[in-house]
């Protein structure tokens, strides 16, 4: 009986990567990297389920796994605002062929509820699961995918790889969270699956994800930084449309605002809470830029100001 | 530096203290993180299986007529993760090209799999016999000057028995020389029965477990001749079903002639994949660099090839780039490391007036005037003798507990194999003749750099003359060892150093072994240089691929040797080829770019980027065009790192000179070179910055330029570059490769100012 339980679970886990046909009688799983590699822990989802990572959460998936804390000011609300412009352009795909799952290094702190906090803080959508559980066995599946462990006592440091994966066909591709989104979708969407599937970067949305021509220091930093967060004349998002910000905003404090919003936050700087609470009270994240690089986005904005009055 | 002898004796120590608990365990303090156990040896012993000779694919002429009534397609697999019948695909291969390769991709015919495809995968609304990118971007370019000639097919696949498929065409016929009856490599006049296994106590390699050129052993040669145009006709056989790999190599490839004077269509760039059913014709021209504009008479009777009847046929182009050793392997975007390791790789060996492979016939050294170099080879055929000229293969690999080739797909710093391999045999041994022989050592290995001396049984170092510098013969040959190194410098990834040694001083039935002292125990770069004596007197128990990897086994030797003495041709004495030279006005205006490897700074976790002119950290994207010098122009590329870890950085296409090495002047071996691969590192007497000239000639196109650690490449630490017309102002799209055929997406000129594609998309 369990064996046939578990022989209709590959073939449920077949059909869904294994886009319109009829699994193929002799999937062999030997060598590879199954069971018999990653550990099958026990984790806890944002609804106080409990999984089993191989069993739950990667068998027979196509994944797409980053690792975050909550109260993590600075890389995490940036790499989770990246992967949700990739959960974007997935849509409703996400959770049925392809699962998007944020783990926890910080699981002490991190319960079910500071994680819903956090999906409601940055909108998440379906299909995009966020764990917690025992720091040992979350150490073990870094370990098993290959990424740096977390060092609990600087875990600011923790590595924020995306790690996307076919556990069935064992491939499992590290990008930077920074890469272009239209890339990262593609890879999820098409490549793990067998180069099946629709592309989601076709012509018209590689341009619209953002030209690297003439590529500036400051256009860098604006499409790695700020761009998953913001729109420029396109509205608000996460966080404000920042078309005439430059204008609008004392130099000074924007300079600062971009460098260091945590701190500002923390001394209650009016306008930090006022911004605060307009958007869902997600902080700016501090972004450990330095002054020149704060002076190149702030150089792009404006131009970009510039460009669009001279289109008018 | 003084720090080394110390550490490894302090290591040592702990070794013995270890190997005294348990001393069957080999190197058990030494953790090579291959990700597993140590690679079990079945009881086989160093020294115990006699190395194989690489086995040519053999060319065949083009055919003028395109109809074959009587040629089949590509049989298919009858299941979604099987590969397709052993004989049927003999017969198969056998037959001639057919449909003859054409300019454009063919797409009027049908990939043979598709509806096989289609039950497996999804119901392929159209599907190509060829993968290549459709359409003018990528058609062969000047198509008519260099049609193919001659024409190689095989096929990509799992590993299987060897039936003798290509007896019939080694150039040698097991009639000449050494491969004749009674000579020193005959062994029965085929390689029919040939297995796919490191040695014949350990098992056979599943087909899922090795991918390569035929499925077959021995390993391939492509021998070659300048001037005759190839069409290698590379056939994707490989699963349908991605996962029947044995947990590593991906069933979608592309070929890299590592470093053809080979037009961008035909290079193998890493997004011009191709499905498994599917074809890629790809055409060598085989011409000399400077074609273009150098001895456009082709009246230099340097510049050349044998005419198979004792002559030279001379071609236009310049001499001095003349290249010899090269090899070709696969480059799939994210999955070339995975893929080479898997067995998609060969090596290919040029012939031209300079380098005939025949020995004792018009040599260099009895007149100035005759081109031949007459570098160890043979005799009997009137060129390509392999008698005496020998590819020696060297790999790090790792086995599991089943003797099935092993790959860590997630250490990303870089993969270590636990067992030397030759030619892919254990720690082979090779029966040499009393004389002089060329060894063309090549570096097949993922992320190790092998440093090489030679030695007797008692550890004497045994001299030796370095002649080509990555397959490229120099002005003057370098003996080894010399003041500025006693062992061969350090050997990166795809290195390839050719080395004339004399095994006559030595009695019939003396043992000398090649010996690697360079130590590994991470795959981000070497850690040092293990002193020899510790090697030789067995107190090293460190890295388990650090020692004696081969035995050379003295034979009699009746003939007269009548190859070239390299002592000859040192520095102040005879020239070999000389190089290429750039005016003084030509470095003082060329363009100059740089390129730093290593990891991007701030919260950016990338940690394989380039950074090209001072800009941003960046990983690969097949999009984005990193430089684009115009043909014909001269710049000077700068490849640094910042330390740490080394990159055996490969610019492909160009072969460049190193005009500066830290700031200062280049090595001896660096100095008379062409050059396709710099590496740099902070370790074992790595350079941290090489400068180089380069000339880019003859072709336009997409080309490529990253780390050869292909861990490090394929997370990211490649780059594109066009070579671009003069004035043109489109950049060439990237290709996107897809079951049902090619689409393309606009490129991006990142290029920088004065050279950026105006107009560009």
């Amino acid at each position: 009986m369990a064996v046939l339980r578990s022989l209709m679970f590959a073939f449920a886990a077949l059909a869904t990567t294994w886009t319109g046909t009829a699994a193929p009688a002799a999937q062999t799983m030997e060598g590879g990297w199954h069971g018999n590699y990653f550990p099958n822990v026990e984790l806890t989802t944002h609804d106080g389920k409990k999984v089993k990572f191989y069993d739950d959460v990667i068998r027979g998936k196509v994944v797409a796994i980053n690792f975050i804390y909550t109260s993590c000011g600075d890389v995490c609300p940036l790499d989770t605002a990246h992967m949700r412009q990739v959960h974007t352009l997935l849509g409703d795909r996400v959770g049925k062929d392809i699962h998007f799952y944020s783990i926890s290094v910080d699981p002490d702190n991190d319960t079910p509820q500071a994680l819903r906090r956090y999906m409601r803080t940055f909108d998440t959508g379906a299909g995009w699961t966020f764990l917690t559980g025992k720091i040992e066995d979350i150490v073990l599946i870094q370990k098993k995918l290959g990424l740096r462990i977390v060092d609990i006592k600087k875990i600011r440091d923790h590595d924020t790889r995306l790690i996307m994966g076919n556990e069935r066909t064992s491939q499992w591709i590290k990008r930077s969270p920074y890469d272009d989104p239209t890339i990262l979708g593609n890879i999820l969407s098409s490549t793990l699956h067998n180069h099946t599937g629709t592309q989601v970067g076709n012509l018209a949305s590689y341009e619209k994800a953002g030209s690297v021509k003439n590529l500036s220091r400051g256009q860098y930093l604006y499409r790695t930084r700020c761009a998953s967060c913001h729109t420029f004349g396109g509205g608000d998002r996460l966080g404000p449309d920042l078309k005439g910000v430059v204008g609008a905003r004392d130099r000074v404090w924007l300079t600062r605002w971009i460098k260091e919003p945590n701190k500002m936050i923390a001394e209650k700087d009016p306008l930090a809470m006022e911004l605060m609470s307009r958007y869902r009270n997600l902080p700016m994240p501090n972004l450990s830029l330095g002054d020149d690089e704060a002076a190149a986005v702030i150089h792009y904005m404006s131009e970009q100001d510039k460009a669009l009055a001279d289109q008018k | 530096m003084s720090k080394a002898p110390r550490l490894v004796a302090q290591r040592t120590a702990a070794a013995l203290a270890i190997l005294g608990a348990c001393a069957s365990v080999a190197h058990a303090d030494f953790d090579i993180p291959t990700g597993a156990p140590s690679s079990p040896l079945f009881g086989a012993l160093p020294f115990s299986q006699e190395m194989p000779m690489f086995e040519e694919f053999g060319t065949k002429p083009v055919p003028t007529s395109n109809t074959c009534p009587t040629c089949v397609q590509l049989p298919q697999p009858t299941t979604c993760d099987g590969t397709p019948d052993t004989i049927a695909l003999d017969n198969f291969l056998k037959q001639t090209i057919y449909p003859l390769p054409q300019r454009t991709a063919n797409t009027s015919t049908q990939n043979p799999w598709a509806s096989k495809i289609g039950s497996c995968v999804y119901p392929l609304a159209q599907s190509a016999a060829e993968g290549r990118p459709t359409g003018e971007w990528f058609s062969h370019q000047r198509w008519g000057e260099f049609t193919p000639k001659v024409f190689v097919q095989t096929a990509q696949i799992g590993a299987r028995a060897n039936r003798g498929l290509r007896d019939t065409v080694q150039r040698h016929t097991y009639s000449n020389g050494e491969f004749a009856p009674g000579g020193l490599y005959y062994r029965g006049g085929t390689t029919s029965g040939a297995q796919v296994r490191f040695h014949p106590n350990m098992p056979v390699q599943s087909p899922k477990s090795i991918w390569t050129f035929d499925g077959t052993m021995p390993p391939k040669l492509l021998v070659a001749r300048y001037g005759e145009p190839i069409v290698f006709r590379h056939y994707n056989a490989l699963p349908i079903d991605y996962a029947a790999n044995n947990g590593f190599g991906a069933h979608t490839i592309t070929t890299h002639l590592h470093n053809g004077h080979t037009p961008a269509e035909s290079d193998g760039f890493t997004g011009a994949f191709y499905f498994p059913g599917q074809y890629y014709d790809y055409r060598w021209p085989m011409i000399l660099a400077g074609h273009d504009s150098i001895n456009t008479t082709a009246t230099d009777p340097r510049a050349g090839f044998p005419n198979g009847a004792g002559g030279i046929t001379r071609i236009r182009g310049d001499w001095r780039e003349t290249m010899s050793t090269l090899w070709f392997h696969d480059h799939m975007v994210d999955y070339t490391a995975q893929n080479v390791y898997k067995g998609n790789a060969a090596v290919m060996n040029i012939f031209s007036a300079v380098d005939r492979g025949k020995e004792g016939y018009l040599c260099n050294y009895t007149n100035a005037a005759n081109p031949n170099l007459c570098l160890p080879s043979g005799t009997s055929l009137d060129w390509g003798n392999r008698d005496y000229d020998v590819n020696l293969l060297v790999a790090d690999k790792a086995w599991d507990a089943s003797g099935q080739l092993y790959f860590n797909i997630f250490n990303l710093n870089g993969f270590l194999g636990d067992r030397a391999t030759v030619n892919w045999a254990y720690k082979p041994y090779m029966n040499v003749r009393a004389r002089r022989y060329r060894l063309r050592i090549l570096n097949g290995s993922v992320s190790r750099l092998w440093k090489f001396t030679i030695v007797t049984a008692n550890g004497t170092r045994v001299p030796f003359h370095m002649v080509a510098n990555d397959g490229n013969i120099m002005e003057h040959s370098v003996p080894f060892p010399n003041a500025e190194s006693q062992e061969l410098p350090g050997q990166g990834i795809g290195e390839r150093f050719d080395i004339v040694i004399d095994f006559k001083p030595f009695p019939v039935g003396t043992k000398l072994y090649l010996v690697n002292l360079m130590e590994h125990d991470d795959g981000r770069g070497p850690k040092e240089v293990v002193p020899l004596a510790s090697v030789m007197n067995n107190s090293y128990n460190g890295d388990p691929v650090v020692g004696k990897i081969m035995e050379f086994r003295v034979a009699a030797y009746t003939g007269i040797d009548r190859s070239m003495n390299p002592a000859d041709y040192v520095e102040g004495k005879k020239k070999m080829i000389p190089r290429p030279t750039f005016t003084a006005a030509e470095l003082a205006t060329a363009r100059k770019r740089t390129f730093e490897f290593g990891r991007s700074g701030n919260t950016d976790s990338m940690p394989w980027t380039i950074k090209t002119d001072g800009g941003q950290g960046l990983g690969t994207d097949i999009h984005r065009i990193d430089a684009a010098p115009n043909k014909g122009d001269v710049e000077i590329w700068r490849v640094s790192t910042d330390g740490g870890w080394a990159h055996p950085v490969h610019i492909h296409f160009e072969e460049g000179q190193i005009i500066g090495r830290d700031g200062g002047a280049p090595k001896i071996w660096e100095k008379w070179a062409r050059k396709d691969l710099y590496t740099i590192g902070n370790e074992a007497g790595l350079a941290r910055t090489f400068d180089i000239a380069l000339r880019f000639r003859e072709f336009m196109g997409t080309y490529m330029e990253h780390c050869h650690n292909t861990q490090h490449e394929d997370h990211r630490m490649l780059l594109r570059w066009d070579i671009k017309n003069p004035g043109q102002t489109i950049a060439i799209p990237a290709p996107i490769p897809t079951w049902e055929g090619t689409t393309y997406e606009p490129s991006h000129d990142n290029s920088g100012p004065g050279s950026s594609l105006a107009g560009s998309p």
